[in-house]
């Protein structure tokens, strides 16, 4: 089925349009952006139960960017009201010159930047899903998902708990300028199973999910990762601390698309060009891997969590190759700093919701497959650990350190594993160096999308990523 | 509005419900450089409903939630409280009940000025002394009036507003062509324009030395100093394991009356819940789910006081008087600042991302800034990492008297934990 488009962004239309065309004679570009996601959430443990109707992207408002003499202002609200498009227009003026006055008072100048591009289009996408959120059975889904945790916890000797959690979003949004009217509609979902141990006061927690651009259809295949998920946990009570070092690593594709997104996903993230926050401005055209990383970002790369047909500016969706056999090519670049830098922009204007500003935001980013197969790639490591689980991650664009919080690591030795698992780790190194030591990489390629991606430590958006198993040299502790 | 859906959720016949607004009026400012890239308004309504159903005759509590959207009409709302109704009786949690009314003095009405506070940040930033070596790249002003009002079916109906601000930070350094950022993001109520600054002037000066820094050496083990925001990361430690869901969840085996180490051979932390603290962008009078929040001992000399934290998890533990806290201070060094740096010594001040985490107690982070202390000479150092366990470093801390504050947390100010692992950067 196609996931209908919004009722109510469409009771709204007539009167975002009237609210554009009364503010165009004071600004040189008006545009909107209307959104209506709705959602469902549900987790289940074996302690606490909830059903919401909230997940980290559903929100309802709309939000309005004008231009003026080369500076770009926006309101957010969510309170417009479709018949009194001139009430609306009149608060908006007010409000701006009261801002204007506070910016005056101080001497701020501007950063004049020119007027986008407003070529007409006509656009309407309904994408496919199986469900929907607002209608998927719940009662089915929570007698599920209880069914899931009960069974966990007989999986394992010291399991104190299974905790399940699904969500699934239905996002509506609406771009209109006077010439640009966009509308899609899609469904993505996602789902987690954590298993937590306990055994002589040491807590360890195991974490595996699925995702996807689909619907609620997607929870049947989480039921896969539960005997692995409660596995891991418990092997993780087992676990050694590493003796800090550089080590020989295989990192798996999880691990690899942490890598992928600390490394050139916010390293190429052209707003930071704009404002000299990155390294990788000066390194288009230059080497920054080795001949086997190219790297892919785009919200058409994959179908995943983050993949839609326009961004929150209007720009359609592209598919960019960042990084090709090892020579940097190009960034991603939302629409404004697009104009900034005298570029195109690639799609990749992401707001957290409507009531944040656009910032050049990853959406899918992952290296591409090689020809090496996991068993060569086993074989040849000396003394290293191949890197399983992802916590987090942290980059450093104007200096190229990363941060990586790995889960843990299986010891390999002369080509073999020893059966010692190290836990946790923390990766470290220089991201050109990381890359440039990637020496193999396998066929075989997953993409993850559970997780959520911030800028600085704040604007939350979704983002997957991913790759293949990778073999490199990193500095572990 | 409200008084609207808190009709309809009556008329709904649901076991119980609880409601809240948030409405903010904001105002932003992004500076590249000190060149004005964009401003931005923030006029929204956030309004959540939760319903309650008992179920099983009694034997079990179900609750579900939804935001209702400001324009939503009661066709509208009538529906989503019907689902909410349903969905609840899905929900099998152990029955406890909801939070009650109680006295307490009414929320001062003062106004929010946002031009004002919007003007201090600026000026702030602005006026710093930027120099050819150290200036401003970037910075994100955030100010908003929020105002929240919170309802429930047990005759709960609080209101409160406050000022809440954000300035984001990005600080470059550059020596001989080489060129480092540091970044800073500081919550508070309004604009503490000598803080503010003090800090800022520190962190320029960070830039400096991180210019400088030499790798750092592979110490294996070596004494570590916190003086910077990321201590506030060791304190959180204590006030996570110590709320009442993590402890319920048997996330948290700390139990009441027991110290939270094996043993202490260093100081012994005191944790308390602050009703209020300075400029914190957190003073509340009341939590989300409408129960007083007070100043109460958490932990107090390394034993587990108190639990703190959302009512249902409260309930199951049998704190009728539980909160959710909202500010926090930690206490009990006895030691002066100068006492901590004696001897040889590895003071951190800049993580890429420093984490600890409360259920497992590791604690890591790479080093962007650290000051080496031999003992003899001090010499600035970055890269490389730092790793532990909070199970094994916090019965050998020593902290100090004297305390600093970081938006919603008062922590001493300086920490030392003994024996943590540096992986260098050589």
């Amino acid at each position: 089925m196609k996931a209908p488009f919004s009722a109510y962004l469409d009771s709204l239309r007539d009167g975002l349009r009237e609210l554009i065309a009364l503010l165009r004679p004071d600004y040189d570009y008006v545009s909107v952006l209307a959104t209506d996601s709705r959602g469902l959430s549900v987790r289940i443990s074996q302690r606490a139960r909830s059903v919401s109707s909230e997940t980290m992207t559903t929100e309802r408002g709309v939000v309005l960017r004008v231009c003026r003499d080369g500076q770009y202002s926006e309101y957010a609200l969510n309170s417009f009201d479709p018949a009194e498009p001139e009430a609306a227009a009149e608060e908006i003026r007010a409000a701006f010159a009261r801002q204007r006055a506070a910016l005056e008072a101080v001497g701020a100048e501007v950063y004049k930047t020119a007027v986008l591009a407003d070529e007409p289009l006509t656009l309407f996408a309904e994408k496919e899903t199986e469900e929907l959120p607002e209608t998927t059975d719940v009662k089915a889904l929570v007698e599920k998902l209880t069914a899931l945790s009960d069974r966990g916890m007989t999986l394992g000797e010291n399991m104190i708990d299974c905790m399940l959690r699904a969500e699934s979003t239905h996002v509506c949004k609406m771009f209109l300028t006077e010439r640009r009217d966009l509308r899609q509609s899609y469904v993505y979902s996602e789902a987690s199973v954590v298993a937590v141990v306990n055994r002589e006061g040491r807590t360890q927690i195991a974490y595996d999910g699925v995702s996807g651009r689909c619907g609620p259809e997607l929870f049947a295949r989480l039921g896969e990762k539960l005997a692995k998920t409660v596995a891991t946990a418990e092997e993780l009570l087992g676990a050694e601390r590493i003796e800090p070092g550089e080590y020989e690593i295989i990192t798996s594709p999880e691990v690899s698309g942490l890598i992928a997104h600390e490394a050139f996903g916010h390293g190429v993230e052209m707003d930071m060009f704009v404002k000299n926050r990155a390294l990788g401005r000066d390194y288009i055209g230059r080497r920054v891997g080795s001949d086997l990383v190219t790297m892919h970002e785009g919200a058409l790369c994959v179908e995943d969590v983050a993949s839609y047909v326009f961004d929150d500016e209007g720009t359609l969706a592209g598919d960019v190759i960042e990084i090709e056999n090892g020579i940097l090519r190009t960034g991603i670049c939302d629409a404004l700093s697009a104009l900034r830098l005298g570029t195109e922009p690639t799609g990749n204007g992401k707001r957290e919701n409507f009531e944040h500003k656009v910032y050049t935001r990853m959406t899918n980013t992952i290296f591409d497959s090689g020809e090496d197969s996991l068993e060569d790639m086993i074989a040849s490591v000396k003394h290293g650990f191949l890197l399983e689980g992802m916590e987090s991650g942290m980059e450093d664009p104007k200096h190229w350190g990363i941060q990586c919080i790995i889960k843990a690591g299986r010891e390999i030795r002369d080509g073999k594993f020893t059966g010692r698992l190290v836990a946790p780790i923390i990766l470290t190194g220089y991201v050109p160096e990381l890359l440039g030591n990637i020496s193999m990489c396998s066929p075989d390629r997953e993409v993850f999308g559970t997780g959520g991606c911030g800028k600085g430590y704040k604007e939350w958006v979704k983002v997957s990523d991913g790759g293949p198993y990778l073999k490199t040299k990193a500095r572990l502790g | 509005m409200l008084d609207t859906i808190a009709r309809l959720l009556n008329e709904a016949g649901v076991t119980a419900w609880e409601l809240s607004e948030v409405r903010t009026q904001g105002w932003e400012f992004y500076f590249i450089r000190h060149a004005l890239d964009q401003n931005r308004v923030k006029d929204v309504s956030h309004i959540t409903v939760k319903v309650f159903q008992l179920i099983e005759d009694g034997k079990f509590l179900g609750s579900a939630s939804c935001e209702i959207a400001p324009t939503a009409d009661e066709t509208e709302i009538r529906a989503q409280i019907a689902d909410l109704a349903y969905r609840a009786t899905l929900v099998k949690n152990r029955p406890y009940t909801l939070r009650a009314p109680e006295a307490d003095e009414p929320a001062p009405e003062e106004p929010i000025d946002l031009a004002a506070i919007a003007r201090d940040f600026l000026r702030t930033v602005r006026e710093l002394p930027e120099t050819a070596g150290e200036d401003i790249n970037s910075y994100e002003i955030f100010v908003s009036a929020k105002t929240r009002r919170f309802m429930s079916s047990t005759g709960i109906d609080r209101r409160e507003s406050y000022p809440s601000s954000m300035l984001e930070v990005v600080v470059n350094a550059r020596r001989e062509g080489h060129e480092i950022e540091l970044y800073r993001n500081y919550k508070s109520g309004t604009c503490d324009v000598e803080g503010l600054r003090k800090d800022l002037l520190r962190t320029m000066q960070y830039g400096r030395d991180r210019l400088l820094a030499k790798p750092t050496p592979a110490l294996e083990k070596a004494d570590v100093l916190f003086t910077a925001r990321d201590a506030v990361s060791l304190y959180d430690y204590f006030a996570d394991r110590l709320n009442a869901a993590m402890v319920y969840r048997k996330l948290s085996d700390w139990e009441l009356g027991k110290p939270v180490a094996e043993t202490f051979h260093g100081d012994r932390p005191t944790v308390t819940a602050l009703r209020e603290l300075p400029n914190s962008s957190m003073n509340r009078r009341f939590d989300g789910e409408g129960a007083t929040i007070r100043d109460a001992v958490l932990l107090e000399d390394g034993v587990a006081k108190n639990y703190l934290g959302a009512r249902m998890f409260a309930a199951y533990l049998g704190l009728e008087q539980a909160f959710s806290p909202t500010n926090l201070a930690a206490s009990g060094g006895t030691r002066s600042e100068e006492e901590l740096r004696a001897g040889a010594y590895l003071e951190v001040v800049e993580f890429s991302d420093f984490q600890v985490d409360s259920v497992t107690g590791d604690l890591f982070g790479e080093i962007r800034l650290a000051y080496w202390h031999d003992g003899e000479t001090v010499t600035p150092v970055t890269g490389g990492s730092l790793s532990g366990s909070m199970l094994e470093l916090a019965g050998e801390m020593y902290f100090t008297r004297e305390s600093a504050q970081y938006d919603n947390w008062r922590i001493p100010a300086a920490t030392l934990l003994k024996g943590v692992t540096v992986t260098g950067a050589a």
